[in-house]
């Protein structure tokens, strides 16, 4: 470790020139002035211990960052400018990490905040409301039987149990959801009342024909109907499922963000690579390595597992986005639960993204610390 | 050279200790940070989804619906910035007791029963309105204390009921031979889940229009037996009226018809019926707009009537169930001059709130200034509508037996012995009092 250690700036061979080689100091780190002990001046150098001068590329590359606030005061012309430098690409790395971190955080629970209540409520509930629908229709055609059947009572069972189910969607469009399903369920139970006065009635009577208009009446009604009032719920959880299956024009913006963060961190990482290899004797650097892995894997991983989740999501929509026949609906909750199995697994990993953002930062941070306390210079 | 212009300087090379808890520090600081601004951005985001909402129930369908959305609610979301979750059903009574026993009812119901809000008023469901709502602007019989002297409604839209409908161009002497005639009352009892009420109105008035105010209130508190005389011939007067038990096809008419489309014959050529017995909000409907209605007192047709001018009212009540401040405010909108005036003009219907004048210029037709008078006049007496004050399950078999009579008038005794039955029971709510008290 001591082998990268930088000179004292300013007193060394090269310290003229604003790239030039830095040197090995002579002793070891002693105490701070702070500490009480005197600092020993420093030897006079030898010989650099930057090998190697810097070529025309480093050189631009080393003017490119801009000063950002609290980089240190820029030496004078002719000083040694390494001790800036560091803190200049110490902060960039750190403002770029957390930047990527917080909107790869942001676009990844863009996608993945949505997929558990698509998996756990949405698409159950508008099966559920397909279910119902689908049990009136069949329930309709048995009111009209000569007597009460229990095939009648059967599809109104099953409307009322759908109708529980989809009232457990916690989503299902709020207090205002869930008022309107209990009125629904008020409404069959009413519809069920009438059919079967109907049927108790006399055939060909007129009074069986008139209680069962008025159930008719109580099912089909135009707005207020209990079919009106399912289709207007399973318009909106429709509509839901658009909103959360969607990848809209802010998540596009969002991940093309990350990947710009992500690019300008890599290549802020790799540049900083190079010019720790030209100004001190090391030849890598083990945690900027391994935060350059960590940032590219940690993008990839993100990125992939994105990709997952909305190509299931995506699915799940097409799935949904239309009536279905009631022999279809237990297959549709079947392919439903495959297209988002482990969404909840991947939405979960999104804490990961927070971890390794602060992994990444400690990673930046000691990969530059070691050299920039090298060069850490303290009023007498 | 000096790296700091307070002084010389001096390359030192640190301590391990000092950056270490430098760097723990500042890692911490920045995750911190990140954590704080990650949850700020998902909780910002959530949030900005919810709305404050207040749930109203009422029986509005269609297009009446749509009319109060407009009239009423639309304001109000625009003045408060709250939104009014409505649900609108004709089958109000079964929804709304759905929703109490599962516990989840609505925050506001609007419902034309008092008889039912005084039983969720002794269930302790309703919130007193005295401290809400200037309860001496409808005055006591339309915003009643119950016995426990709290106020739990007041109305949002009365009408008048005893009256009958009838084309511009029908003369007297015309609508004296019609109402002789079954074929030409426009009557539909259709309504969905309350289907038959239609029917309970007619029985009403007759009773009110026969025998008084006395034995109308004796009746509706549930002290005068289904059996008495006079229930019994009231019944027998409207079957004979509307033909119960007759031609079959004019019942399946009768029968089938939603009453909201009962009137449409009127505009049909050849005409297909002149009268309709029918509370005031009929008139917004087409076929009276189209036919220019005109209505007389039902006293000056319904045979045997005493000519005491006694009329049946009625009225949307407005209850609240949870006093959350998003429901208070909607509370004190409905309960404002301003949506009482909106309302009444959209629905052609009445306000009696005291701060509700008709409008300055006379521009509104005979007809409705004659029917508003009425409604305010503190010289004639009204009633309200006996079944509606009677208790829900009572109402309830009241137009489940309408229905049934006029199928088989010969049924009519076991109806009443069954009404009777029913009324009979215990633990039901009875008002105190349905009728005004004249002014002499």
């Amino acid at each position: 470790m001591s082998t990268d250690r930088g000179m004292t700036p300013g007193t060394g061979a090269g310290g003229g020139t604003p790239h030039g080689p830095a040197a090995v100091p002579s002793t070891p780190p002693g105490p701070a002035p702070g500490a009480g002990a005197p600092p020993a001046p420093p030897p006079p150098r030898t010989r650099p211990a930057d090998r190697r001068t810097p070529g025309r590329t480093h050189r631009r590359l080393a003017r490119l960052p801009a000063r950002p606030p609290g980089a240190g005061r820029r030496p004078p012309e002719g000083g040694s400018t390494t001790a800036h430098d560091l803190a200049v690409r110490r902060r960039l790395l750190l403002t770029l990490s957390a930047l990527l971190t917080l909107s790869l955080f942001v676009s990844y629970q863009g996608v993945h905040g949505d997929a558990n209540p698509l998996r756990t409520s949405t698409a159950p509930s508008v099966l559920s409301l397909d279910t119902a629908l689908y049990a009136l229709g069949e329930a309709r055609r048995d009111a009209r039987a000569p007597a009460p059947t229990s095939d009648f009572q059967k599809q109104i069972s099953v409307a009322a149990q759908s109708l529980s189910a989809a009232a457990a969607d916690d989503d299902l469009g709020g207090p205002a959801g869930r008022q309107t399903l209990q009125t629904i369920t008020g409404l069959i139970t009413v519809y069920a009342v009438k059919v079967q006065q109907s049927q108790l009635q006399p055939d060909d009577s007129v009074l069986r024909e008139a209680y069962l208009a008025y159930a008719t009446d109580i099912l089909t009604q135009k707005g207020s109907g209990i079919e009106d009032r399912l289709k207007a719920l399973q318009r909106q959880q429709r509509a839901t499922v658009h909103r959360q299956t969607s990848f809209g024009p802010l998540l596009w913006l969002a991940w093309s963000v990350c990947l710009l963060l992500v690019l300008a961190l890599g290549a802020a990482l790799l540049q900083t690579q190079l010019y720790l290899r030209h100004r001190f004797r090391r030849r890598y650097n083990r945690q900027l390595l391994a935060a350059l892995v960590l940032s590219a894997a940690g993008f990839a991983a993100a990125a992939l597992f994105t990709v997952w989740t909305q190509q299931g999501m995506t699915d799940t929509r097409h799935l949904l986005d239309r009536t279905l026949p009631g022999r279809l609906i237990p297959d549709a909750g079947r392919n439903t639960a495959s297209y988002l199995a482990h969404t909840g697994f991947r939405a979960a990993a999104a804490v990961w993204i927070l971890i390794g953002g602060v992994l990444l930062m400690a990673l930046a941070e000691t990969g530059l610390r070691r050299h920039i306390d090298d060069y850490r210079f303290r009023p007498r | 050279m000096n790296a700091s212009p307070g002084g010389p300087a001096t390359a030192v090379p640190s301590t391990r200790s000092r950056p270490s808890r430098r760097l723990l520090r500042g890692i911490t600081v920045v995750a911190s940070c990140l954590a704080l601004l990650a949850a700020a951005v998902v909780v910002g985001v959530r949030a900005l989804d919810e709305e404050p909402t207040v749930t109203l129930l009422a029986n509005w369908t269609g297009e009446d619906e749509e009319h109060f959305r407009q009239a009423v609610i639309e304001p109000f979301e625009r003045k408060y910035h709250i939104h009014v979750d409505y649900q609108g059903s004709n089958a109000e009574s079964q929804v709304l007791g759905a929703d109490v026993e599962a516990g989840t009812p609505p925050d506001v119901v609007v419902l034309t029963g008092p008889g039912e809000l005084a039983e969720y008023a002794r269930q302790k469901q309703l919130v007193p309105l005295e401290q809400l709502v200037e309860t001496k602007d409808f005055g006591p019989s339309w915003a009643l204390p119950l016995a426990d002297g709290h106020v739990y409604w007041f109305p949002l839209k009365a009408d008048l009921k005893s009256i009958v409908w009838y084309p511009a161009d029908v003369g007297e002497q015309q609508r004296a031979r019609a109402v002789r005639r079954p074929a030409e009352w426009c009557v539909g009892m259709g309504s969905g889940a309350t289907s038959g009420w239609p029917g309970t109105d007619w029985i009403e008035d007759i009773l009110l229009q026969r025998y008084g105010t006395q034995v109308y209130e004796k009746w509706a508190r549930g002290a005068l037996s289904w059996r008495s005389p006079q229930v019994r011939e009231a019944w027998k007067a409207w079957g004979k009226l509307v033909g119960a038990g007759g031609d079959r096809e004019l019942l399946r008419r009768i029968l089938k018809t939603p009453y909201q489309d009962a009137s449409r014959p009127v505009t049909a050529r050849p005409r297909g019926c002149t009268l309709e017995h029918q509370a005031s909000f009929i008139r917004a409907r087409p076929a009276w707009q189209r036919a220019d209605g005109r209505y007389v007192p039902s006293a000056r047709l319904i045979p045997g009537a005493t000519g005491t001018h006694a009329w049946e009212v009625s009225g949307d009540l407005v209850a609240l169930l949870h006093a959350t401040p998003e429901a208070t405010k909607l509370i004190r909108h409905l309960a404002s001059a301003d949506a009482q005036q909106a309302w009444s003009d959209r629905e052609s219907g009445f306000s009696v709130h005291a701060g509700v004048r008709p409008a300055p210029g006379g521009t509104d037709p005979d007809w409705r200034r004659s029917l508003a008078r009425t409604l305010r006049d503190p010289h004639e007496a009204r009633c309200f509508d006996a079944s509606d004050a009677m208790p829900p399950a009572v109402r309830d078999a009241f137009a489940e037996a309408t229905i049934e009579f006029l199928a088989d008038p010969g049924h009519l005794e076991d109806l009443l012995h069954s009404l009777d039955t029913l009324s009979g029971t215990r633990d039901l709510t009875w008002l105190p009092s349905v009728c005004d008290r004249r002014t002499p």
